[in-house]
């Protein structure tokens, strides 16, 4: 037996190896835009004209997700890690997530890039990152329409607030939403391997498509925040 | 995956390791057992440094070669009260450790790993390993798990005479301490519960080296 003499390579390993042959996705190529809940229909029709998941229904979600952070020695930027569950299917495996710190880029990069990395995790996620020194900094729920096109994903979504008073409740406090504004949020994104620009450019073409409905761009944070 | 009773196999005085580990294999071989390929779990451990605050906290983060998809993490939290936390998770869940090393630090002197060769006889999967702590022989570990059953109260009297026909009086009879807290005789039995014997087994090589 050839297989009974093969040793066996740790985990470390094989993970070292796979980011070696560059095929672990890790980059997040990023757009984001809004439209008004008058005009979203409209949008949304489009989308199904442009999309590849449109042969049944729509494809809906609803999602809570928290976001917490912890902090490294000597003040650096804290680590940010977002878990995500669906409330659709409950008993599905949970989303564990590390953003990395968006890179804008200049005018010639078509979208914002950020490194993430994806876990799907076991339902004690929220206690482990507790234990271990996170802290939760808010959390919210996104409802709405997931839709897909090649290695593109396109989210069309409301964000609500979670009523705090409610929590306790069976529900959670995720039956009586209250939306945070008038408008939907569009997220165009693509996770793939460092290195992957071409798609990027496919990303720019798809975005032109939705104009001017929408305008999908890359939004720098940190202009959008005051002080520290 | 079955029931999963880890057991550690000291070594008589007058042996090696490596002589102890081909014994069993002749007694296991003897009783119509077939080499299946090999296996390997092993154990990185992590600490908090000082600038988290108050006691350190561990993260125990292991693989198990027989679910080779899967990250086990186990957080052992100060409290109060103290308690220990598991986390099953995607392989990416090793890059996120990575990404933390400012703030969780691996203490590499205490790195373990269990490997060695797995058998089959019929409904029983038997691994028979040696242990090392970062390259050290520690021990010798042999797990035994009964594939068509769930519920570890309903088949340990047919795993112990199993266990007691190529291990002797090694195997207690009462089942292992693991088992006897916390209702575990009559839970599902989950992959989690092997990774936690495997820690436990760790922890006690560990003790004895002083770390």
């Amino acid at each position: 037996m050839a297989m009974a003499q093969q040793t066996v390579n740790t985990a470390i390993d094989s993970l070292t190896a796979a980011l070696k042959s560059n095929i672990i996705p890790n980059q997040e190529y990023f757009l984001q835009g809004s439209i008004l809940d008058s005009s979203v229909e409209v949008l949304l029709h489009r989308l199904r004209g442009l999309c590849d998941n449109v042969d049944t229904n729509l494809e809906t979600f609803h999602d809570h997700e928290m976001c917490f952070s912890i902090r490294g020695p000597n003040n650096t930027q804290p680590l940010q890690l977002r878990v995500r569950r669906s409330l659709d299917h409950n008993g599905m495996p949970m989303q564990l997530r590390y953003i990395g710190q968006p890179e804008i880029g200049d005018k010639s990069r078509p979208t914002v890039l950020r490194n993430s990395i994806d876990i799907g995790t076991s339902n004690t996620v929220v206690e482990f990152l507790t234990e271990l020194g996170c802290r939760k900094d808010f959390e919210y729920s996104a409802k709405g329409y997931m839709f897909r096109k090649g290695r593109m994903k396109i989210t069309v979504f409301k964000v609500f607030k979670i009523d705090e008073t409610r929590k306790m409740m069976s529900s959670g406090g995720f039956d009586a939403l209250s939306p945070l504004t008038h408008s939907y949020l569009v997220e165009l994104s693509v996770l793939a391997p460092s290195g992957q620009d071409a798609i990027a450019d496919d990303m720019r073409c798809f975005a032109e498509q939705l104009r001017p409905l929408v305008q999908l761009e890359k939004i720098d944070y940190k202009r959008l925040v005051h002080g520290p | 995956m079955g029931v999963t009773i880890l057991l550690s196999y000291p070594v008589p005085e007058n042996k090696t390791g490596p002589q102890t580990v081909d014994l069993l294999i002749k007694r296991i071989g003897a009783l119509g057992a077939v080499q299946s390929g090999q296996f390997l779990v092993d154990c990185e451990t992590f600490s908090s440094g000082p600038t988290m605050g108050g006691p350190p906290r561990t993260v125990h983060v292991l693989h198990n070669s027989e679910q080779p998809a899967a990250v086990f993490a186990l957080l052992e939290s100060p409290g109060p009260p103290p308690k220990t936390v598991p986390l099953v998770a995607d392989g990416l869940f090793d890059l996120l450790m990575l990404k933390m090393s400012s703030i969780y630090a691996s203490k590499k002197q205490t790195r373990m790993e269990a490997r060695g060769t797995r058998f089959e006889i019929a409904d029983f999967l038997v691994k028979i390993g040696t242990v090392t702590m970062s390259s050290n022989f520690k021990g010798v570990l042999v797990e035994v798990e009964y594939r068509p059953c769930f519920i570890a109260g309903n088949c340990w009297e047919l795993m112990r005479e199993f266990m007691q026909s190529f291990l002797g009086s090694v195997v207690q009879n009462t089942p292992p301490p693991y088992f006897q807290v916390h209702n575990r005789l009559n839970d599902v039995y989950q992959p989690l519960d092997t990774i936690q014997q495997y820690l436990d087994h760790f922890a006690s090589y560990r003790k004895v080296a002083g770390l």
